[in-house]
């Protein structure tokens, strides 16, 4: 760079010239994202490496020296525990039910928070509030206040006598973490009513759409990628839940409400059973990785990340 | 003070069909000209541009800057100064520290920054709004606001991207007036970008035509009307644009309808593009020599009239210009002609170009 | 419709829009009021209502030893979300602004490492704190946290970087700014409300983080929700107690939560809105 300035004639081909400035520009456009990847790597790619590694042993934590190297024994394992494919089946269940739920829970209020009326200033704070609980404050509170079944909240307002947490524990695991999630849904929803074009819902009217038809034809195509990160961010979160299980019901009665998280949880700190949660670990992340492939495309056109990128 | 020099200067865009935005572009502004680059839009004027400010690399050939070849340097060793279109004020800064903010990156004492941000809002009528935020000001006030901060640095060349597209119609020809005023004033060399032929016409001391990429003609507003170097020049300025009809040749002249329009050149046998201005016809009288004209549109401006319409047994849209007092109805069919022949261009069919003695 | 029926029904409209937030947040209410009551009127049937109020609880927390909990949430928080920011805010703009050829993919990357399950690492990351001596240590939890929170802080600032108009930035350049000035003093002040958005989603995330916390710490680096777990271990109803606690471990996320709402939405939707 410091010698061309002085040789603006150079004979040297345009070309040449080009590419080489090109290829160090290249590393030095570089630079500024490795630590975070190099972080990102070490600290989420590292142990899920070493979980991979540990899922073809048996190694129980309690029993120094009893690890040795089993091959697949316990992902055959694995395969036959039929509590395991219950959790995953809860798993299943709770995260679609509580995103779906949630979502269509925080449209609602998204949708009557988007007018002008008294108060809106303080209702919007009151709405947001169950997100901003430490979930397992609201896990407690919910297993206390709300569900215990003699001084119990529910039981006293439908003037029922019903033991939630043993009866419903999976329902009752799903309420907790729909009101804690609501509020979140509510919130990225509002902002996408509000980042309607004023404009175009003028011109839906002219057009003599209704109020339904202007939301079914207007509104929700317009907001389709707000519900989209919606329900991606959402799913993230949940998929991985382990607060409300572990604090309102154990996984109890039984398994009935053990999903992988907390199962995987089990197996590791009570069990000390470290291959075959590993192993179960891994399977975890494959399975999250098929939905995640998906999921990401679905990401990428919502928030075109060609963008930006020349 | 210096002048701008393209040599051969090219961008190329890389990529499975690379694509030349500017294509070996030979173009000199001279010392205090101010010179615009028009086109319609993708014609490579912007680029050119951003390949003088060093926001652009040059790929092939050089630019001179003075007597100093720029071609690597970096935009802040170039002595430039850019008004962008979207002005590209820095939100979080008042009026004052925008202008400054050059100034004081070049570690002028803060006495002298003052100085001279002060002499330049004076000269923009910005006084009173140095301590706002650009947010404050209104589209015409932010427009100053970035002239000033290209004027506080002294610099040897403008370069100014589409400054007025932002404005509406009323301040921009306000603006277009104060802009060149202005430049006449500090005789700074300005390279200025505009999509709109009037702006060029009005404001340059030349103007160079743009398409493609590629320079068609560079010349002073008035040669660029009277002697286009090609169709699509002719095309391009002048509005409305000029009527051009594919006709045979016939001995020397070509056939408008029924009237014979004889060619101010000697032209071959085949056939010609001819040139007509819309200023250059006029109605006249039903027995007088001329061509009849089936009124499709009349576009009553006041002043004039432009009536659109047709030419008998031809496809080709023809627009007159006529008294706006008594414009002919719709539908009707009027007499025409050229006001003078030696308005008429004649052009190459093939390759475009001006046909005649230069 | 006339005006009449109009205006009745926008009034009952926000009647219960009223009516569905209040109920909607009545745990948390019941929440606030229970923290005030003596033991014997928490846990009741039919519930209390009328009582005299007391601090008593919130005594008895701080007795519990609750603040260092509290300090070790506080100290975790700020110092995870600071690294974040730190590693966050380069790789932000190396995705954005000076787009690296790999953008995509390294998008893609930092995002499914998200959707990673956590547990799918929690026992080699148990197995080597304790090899490295670091279990119930809050580094640990500190450097865990950033590289929770790090993947959606590097795709909410990029969106952030994205908002910058290009010509602003060649604007300095052409003003005289060599790449470190436009950084710092035009390119960072545009985003840093952005910057402070993805801070504050950073520092929810953290307060609020259970799993880690509860499996790699104990009493010495315990954060908040982990002296919350105390509370399911007394099988006794110390409702007024729990709620008490519950109220002292959520109140400052709920505050700034309160406070920045704005900055919460813009966070969440990763800059989708202006």
């Amino acid at each position: 760079m410091t010698t061309l300035v002085e040789a603006p004639q150079s004979a040297e081909p345009p070309s040449t010239r080009t590419r080489s400035r090109q290829r160090s520009a290249a590393w030095k456009r570089r630079a500024p994202l490795l630590p975070a990847l190099l972080f990102t790597i070490a600290v989420t790619q590292v142990p899920f490496l070493v979980t991979v590694f540990y899922s073809f042993q048996s190694w129980n934590m309690v029993r120094p020296g009893s690890q040795h190297f089993v091959g697949f024994d316990n992902y055959v394992d694995v395969f036959t525990d039929s509590v395991f494919l219950q959790a995953l089946g809860n798993t299943v269940t709770l995260t679609v039910v509580c995103v779906f739920v949630a979502m269509l829970l925080g449209l609602g209020l998204a949708l009557l928070l988007d007018r002008t009326f008294p108060g809106r200033g303080i209702v919007r704070t009151l709405l947001i509030t169950p997100f901003l609980i430490l979930p397992a404050a609201g896990a407690l509170l919910w297993k206390t206040t709300m569900f215990d079944p003699t001084y119990g909240l529910l039981n006293w307002a439908f003037g029922v006598e019903v033991e939630w947490l043993s009866n419903y524990p999976l329902a009752a695991v799903m309420t907790q973490i729909v009101w804690q999630w609501t509020p979140f849904m509510m919130l990225l929803i509002l902002a996408g009513l509000q980042a309607q074009s004023r404009e175009v819902l003028e011109a839906a009217q002219v057009d003599g759409a209704g109020r339904w038809r202007t939301f079914v034809s207007i509104t929700l195509p317009q907001l389709s990628r707000y519900l989209q990160l919606a329900v991606l961010l959402g799913a993230i979160y949940i998929v991985n839940s382990f607060d409300a299980i572990y604090l309102m019901t154990q996984g109890g009665p039984g398994t009935a409400s053990t999903n992988l998280p907390y199962y995987i949880y089990q197996r590791a700190f009570e069990g000390f059973d470290v291959g075959q949660s590993s192993a179960m670990g891994v399977v975890v992340v494959a399975m999250t990785l098929i939905v995640a492939t998906f999921a990401l495309r679905l990401m990428f056109r919502a928030f075109d990340v060609s963008r930006g990128v020349k | 003070m210096a002048q701008v020099a393209y040599a051969g200067a090219s961008r190329i865009y890389p990529g499975a069909h690379s694509v030349r935005a500017v294509d070996g572009l030979d173009l000199c502004a001279g010392d205090g000209e101010f010179l615009v680059l028009v086109g319609p839009s993708g014609s490579g004027k912007s680029t050119a541009l951003r390949m003088a400010a060093g926001l652009e690399d040059v790929d092939e050939g050089t630019i001179a800057i003075g007597d100093r070849d720029v071609t690597q340097l970096p935009p802040k060793d170039r002595d430039i100064a850019m008004v962008f279109q979207s002005y590209a004020l820095y939100p979080h800064m008042s009026v004052r520290e925008n202008m400054a903010f050059s100034l004081k990156l070049r570690g002028m004492s803060k006495a002298d920054v003052r100085v001279k941000v002060e002499e330049a809002a004076d000269l923009l009528d910005l006084t009173q709004y140095l301590d706002r935020k650009p947010k404050a000001l209104s589209g015409g006030q932010r427009q100053r606001v970035a002239m000033g901060r290209a004027i506080v640095r002294e610099p040897s060349v403008f370069l100014m991207d589409e400054p007025l597209s932002n404005l509406d119609a009323k301040l921009r020809v306000e603006t277009r007036a104060n802009i060149a005023a202005l430049q006449r004033r500090l005789a700074t060399t300005t390279i200025y970008v505009t999509h709109d032929q009037v702006e060029a016409m009005t404001m340059g001391d030349r103007v160079a035509v743009l398409r493609d990429g590629v320079l068609q003609q560079c010349a002073s507003p008035q040669e660029l009307y009277g002697t286009p170097r090609n169709v699509f020049v002719a095309g391009f300025i002048g509005s409305p644009a000029m009527n051009l009809l594919t006709l045979p040749v016939d001995g020397g002249g070509v056939k408008l309808g029924e009237l014979k329009v004889q060619l101010p050149v000697r032209a071959e046998q085949g056939e010609v593009t001819v040139g007509i201005r819309p200023e250059s016809l006029s109605p006249v009288g039903a027995g007088e020599d001329g061509f009849d004209l089936q009124v499709q549109l009349v576009e009553e401006l006041g002043a004039d009239a432009y009536v659109h319409g047709t030419l008998a047994g031809h496809a080709d849209k023809v627009v007159v210009r006529t008294d706006g007092r008594t414009p002919p109805k719709l539908g009707e069919a009027i007499r025409v002609a050229p006001c003078d022949t030696g308005e008429v261009h004649v052009f190459d069919p093939e390759s475009g170009l001006r046909i005649g003695a230069e | 419709m006339t005006a009449r029926t109009n205006r009745l029904g926008r009034g009952a409209l926000t009647g219960l829009t009223w009516l569905v937030a209040l109920l909607f947040v009545f745990p948390v209410i019941w929440m606030v009021v229970t923290s005030f009551k003596h033991e014997v009127d928490a846990a009741t049937d039919p519930p209390t209502f009328a009582f005299t109020p007391t601090l008593e609880q919130f005594t008895t927390i701080l007795d519990r030893g609750f603040l260092p909990y509290l300090a070790n949430s506080a100290f975790v928080t700020g110092l995870s979300t600071l690294l974040v920011l730190l590693l966050g805010v380069p790789a932000a703009y190396a995705l954005s602004l000076a787009p690296v050829k790999q953008t995509s993919n390294a998008l893609g990357f930092f995002l499914s490492t998200k959707m990673l399950p956590i547990v799918a690492a929690i026992i080699p990351l148990y197995v080597i704190s304790q090899n490295l001596g670091m279990l119930d240590n809050v580094w640990a939890l500190i450097v865990l946290y950033a590289g929770m929170n790090l993947p959606l802080a590097v795709w909410m600032m990029r969106s952030f970087f994205l908002e910058v108009p290009t010509e602003m930035i060649e604007a300095a350049r052409v003003d005289g700014a060599k790449l470190p000035t436009v950084l710092y003093r035009v390119v960072l002040p545009v985003v840093a409300p952005g910057i402070a958005a993805t801070a504050l989603i950073c520092v929810i995330f953290a307060w609020t983080e259970f799993f880690y916390a509860v499996n790699l710490t104990a009493a010495q680096a315990g954060t908040v929700p982990v002296f919350l777990v105390g509370f399911i271990t007394s099988e006794g109803l110390f409702w007024a107690q729990l709620s008490a606690a519950a109220l002292l471990a959520s109140l400052p996320v709920m505050i700034i939560g309160w406070v920045a709402q704005n900055h919460l939405v813009r966070g969440l939707s990763m800059g989708a809105v202006k």
